[in-house]
């Protein structure tokens, strides 16, 4: 097409819309995108409920919010780029020889770069202040909860969990916590790294010698969770776990009493 | 396109070996030598240090830990011994006495004319590098893949049957460390030693003998690495963290010796690529000509080297710490552990970009050649590369989000790691732009293109969570971070690998990748990658750590979901290594430029010239002119 043709008949911005929206790939390309926006979609909304464990405290739901929701804010990126990829694998050219003819020559479009890196930055200040206000949310409840916080020592050694209660003045293998008690668990090693998960609490901090790391949370649902080491820490590393429970305030004071009673120290 | 600009072609030497020492050396006297110099080491210091089998053997040594200086000692005894044996340090030796090699000495190294044997010599031709590097690379890969189909295996189901404890840490350790090797090398070695070169329209690298020292410096290193087995294995996974690579028995010191030996190896490596880029490109090849894997991979290489010398300290101390007890990751004299893991993850973040960006850059070396169109934004694929690279350096301690080292450095780490998610958008950009309405030809290196789009698209979404750190708090330490890493370095950079070995294949051997083997695998391999990790991301979804021997019931589907997909990984992986080998030796004997390319690669013919061009050739414009009403 000879370039002063172009100029002549120069269509208005909304007409080149128009006409771009009419194309057979562009409207095929659209519905791809739609339907693999809906599929992202579905799968944020759908797959972590069903994968994730037990809910039991503040901050494991919003982990579990993260996840489902920047899958969701990505969907429609992921859409756009798997319906590109799809539209163009459908046309594919087969055989042992090259096209006969090549594609248009179109080298780089201005638009198109600028309006891309304007959304992913977009996407990432997005990703960054949720971030940074769940961040925010943990501390000032932990702030708020540190009056009355239940303060557990943790220690981790190769390859079991011991959990002493200072206030309490007795030392487990138990980590029993009352319900809606914030408490503080302060981790620490006796020999190498280990990294303290209570898993259903979603909180985690590793276990470093000689320096105690501090992990926060408000435990809300009656129930039992899964205490797991994080780090590789030699050989029995996959069985460094235990059970650890969320009581009634109630059976949770009979429990420190009745350790209290065999001596203050409960295996 | 591009025009040679006519010269005569220079009238070469003919080689006059004169049965000289240098004419003697190999792989064979390397190892002679190695092996020599590796015993007598040990003689020497066993009865000072103790041996790993006699430990301070008739000595008033109270600390066992100098058992590890004779171990380590030994281990760069050999890798030293090798390179005197080969003949790499014949060089240095005569600028010792004033001298240098004879004009005919280096035509003698470079090989020409001297057949099947220059693969097992010093042998300078980077094509030989390349070919050396591609057969170590997937021997590598295959062994690296055996201990992963392994650790499958015993995770299979819960309970461990398949393997002790102990020897599934060591496996995952060495599982680890060998493909992080292979694949830091994956395409850098192969590609940017055998076609980087010619595709610059260059007669060799710049430094040809330091060529051949980073193939058999690196070459040392593999019979080290495979020591750690006879000596109790890598119990620590290739992170290596202190305090638990202190208390590693002896085969923690094969893990050093290798990292150290391997760093020196990229060293030379990164420097030799980047100078030759610099200096060595053809007349009239300016900066916004150079292919785009040119680009990719000097960016890579240029990362490497600041990034492997951090690592390189980081075995040094903890060689001190196991040898002389120096403490720098011992806390109970002073030391700490997170300064081990700061030197580690300062190489470790910048190194998975070094094995990403070539791979992505391969691909985008091929989509315009098979889709008949420009690269899309060339500009936005470089700041692409660019900005990772830039950004990489800063966002090392997002792996220690859960260590408790620096809370308060969690947020801004979160940021400049979020932010990758802006140059990595733009190599998205430029692969579906290029593929916007065009017709590709859907040939092997093509389909590896649309796998990338995929499996990266997964691992980057998945990396968006773990960046977070609220959310890292549920998914640190756990098979979450296994799946998301698997699919970009293998996802994206195995296939990237893979894509530019079918594409390149035709130069490298004279021959065509046979198409019904290439095919098989890649949907074996595809389908069995997204299968295995998928189950892998619901493990770790559900609250399994990583590298564990064992797992409580509730993860059994899980896994049992991502054994079978390891299964068709590892079947693909045995009919891709068929297809390979079949069609080297007896392949379809390929056209010189079978997919009608505008590199400079595909101007030269098989086999590729000593001086790779007759005549110097002149670039007149970019390598993607491809389309219609292209200027």
């Amino acid at each position: 097409m000879a370039h002063h043709d172009d100029q002549d008949l120069l269509p208005t911005p909304g007409q080149r819309v128009g006409t771009f929206l009419k194309r057979k790939d562009v409207s095929q390309t659209f519905v791809l995108g739609i339907f693999f926006t809906a599929v992202f979609v579905v799968l944020g909304l759908w797959v972590y409920p069903h994968w994730m464990p037990n809910v039991m405290s503040k901050e494991m739901q919003g982990n579990e919010d993260i996840m489902i929701w920047f899958t969701v804010i990505s969907a429609p990126i992921a859409g756009v780029v798997l319906a590109i990829a799809m539209e163009s694998f459908i046309n594919m050219h087969r055989g042992d020889t090259p096209p006969p003819e090549d594609g248009p020559g179109i080298k780089t479009h201005g638009p198109v770069v600028v309006i891309w890196s304007a959304v992913s930055v977009l996407f990432t200040i997005v990703a960054i202040v949720w971030g940074i206000t769940e961040m925010n949310t943990w501390s000032s409840d932990a702030l708020a909860g540190s009056n009355n916080a239940l303060v557990v020592d943790v220690t981790g050694s190769q390859w079991n969990w011991s959990f002493n209660y200072p206030a309490q003045g007795i030392t487990s293998h138990e980590l029993n916590l009352p319900i809606n008690q914030p408490v503080e668990f302060r981790v620490i090693s006796a020999d190498v790294n280990h990294s303290f998960w209570p898993v259903q609490l979603g909180v985690k901090v590793d276990a470093n010698r000689l320096s105690t790391t501090i992990a926060r949370t408000t435990p809300d649902k009656l129930g039992v969770f899964d205490v797991k080491c994080a780090e590789l820490c030699g050989l029995n590393h996959a069985y460094m776990e235990t059970a650890g429970h969320v009581e009634s305030v109630a059976d949770f004071n009979n429990w420190v009493s009745q350790a209290k009673a065999t001596g203050g120290t409960q295996q | 396109m591009t025009t040679l600009s006519h010269k005569p072609a220079s009238a070469r030497p003919i080689p006059n070996p004169e049965r000289s020492l240098i004419t003697r050396l190999n792989m064979g006297t390397g190892t002679v030598v190695g092996i020599l110099f590796a015993v007598i080491t040990y003689y020497l210091l066993r009865h000072h240090f103790g041996s790993p089998w006699r430990v301070n053997h008739g000595m008033d040594m109270t600390n066992t830990h100098f058992v590890n200086v004779t171990i380590l000692c030994t281990m760069f005894a050999w890798s030293f011994g090798f390179l005197v044996g080969i003949g790499a340090l014949i060089g240095p030796f005569r600028w010792l006495i004033g001298k240098d090699l004879t004009a005919e000495e280096q035509l003698y190294l470079a090989g020409d004319g001297q057949g099947i044997k220059r693969y097992f010599k010093y042998c300078t031709d980077h094509k030989v590098v390349g070919i050396q590097y591609l057969v170590g690379v997937m021997v590598m890969l295959g062994v690296g893949g055996t201990m992963a189909m392994m650790i499958r295996t015993n995770l299979a189901t819960p309970g461990s049957h398949f393997i002790a404890p102990i020897i599934y840490n060591s496996l995952v350790g060495l599982h680890g460390i060998t493909m992080i090797i292979a694949m830091i090398i994956v395409s850098t070695g192969p590609f940017g030693n055998y076609i980087m070169p010619i595709m610059i329209g260059a007669a060799d690298m710049a430094f040809p003998r330091l060529n051949a020292l980073s193939w058999w410096v690196l070459f040392t290193a593999i019979p080290v690495l495979c020591s750690a087995w006879f000596l109790g294995g890598i119990p620590t996974g290739w992170t290596a963290y202190a305090p638990l690579s202190d208390q590693a028995g002896p085969g923690m010191n094969a893990f050093l010796a290798t990292i150290i030996i391997f760093a020196l190896s990229t060293a030379v490596a990164g420097m030799n690529i980047t100078t030759t880029v610099v200096a060595m490109r053809a007349k009239g090849m300016k900066w916004n000509r150079v292919p785009i894997f040119v680009v990719g991979a000097t960016i890579s290489v240029a990362l490497a080297i600041p990034a492997f010398p951090t690592f390189m300290v980081a075995m040094i101390q903890t060689g001190l710490d196991r040898t002389i007890s120096t403490g720098f990751y011992d806390a109970n004299v002073g030391g700490s552990g997170w300064l081990y893991a700061n030197l580690f993850w300062i190489m470790g973040h910048p190194e998975v970009y070094v094995i990403l960006i070539p791979g992505v850059a391969a691909l985008m070396e091929i989509a315009p050649v098979f889709v008949r169109k420009p690269l899309f934004s060339y500009g936005a694929a470089i700041a692409g590369f660019a900005g990772i690279a830039g950004l990489s350096v800063l966002v090392w301690a997002h792996h220690m989000y859960m260590s408790g080292w620096m809370p308060n450095l969690n947020g801004p780490f979160m940021i400049t790691t979020e932010f990758i998610s802006v140059p990595t958008g733009l190599l998205f950009l430029v692969l579906v732009g290029t593929l916007w309405r065009g017709k590709p030809w859907m040939k092997m290196p093509m389909l590896s293109v649309y796998a990338f789009i995929w499996d990266f698209l997964i691992g980057g979404i998945t990396g968006i969570y773990l960046s977070d750190v609220p959310a890292d708090n549920y998914l640190h330490g756990s098979m979450f971070v296994t799946a998301h890493f698997h699919y970009t370095l293998m996802g994206a950079a195995l296939t990237g690998a893979i894509g530019a070995l079918a594409f390149w294949f035709p130069k490298m051997t004279g021959r065509m990748l046979n198409d019904r083997g290439s095919y098989i695998s890649f949907w074996l391999i595809q389908i069995g990658f997204n299968v295995l990790f998928l189950g892998m991301f619901m493990a770790g979804a559900a609250g399994q750590p990583r590298r564990v021997a064992d797992y409580a019931q509730a993860f059994a589907h899980a896994n049992l979901i991502s054994t079978i997909g390891a299964y068709s990984v590892g079947l693909g992986m045995i009919v891709l290594l068929w297809a390979i080998i079949h069609s080297w030796r007896s392949g379809v004997i390929a056209p010189m430029n079978p997919w009608g390319s505008k590199t400079l690669e595909w101007t030269v013919p098989y086999p590729v010239p000593l001086v790779n061009f007759d005549e110097p050739p002149v670039v007149t414009s970019d390598p993607y002119n491809y389309g219609r009403s292209a200027k």
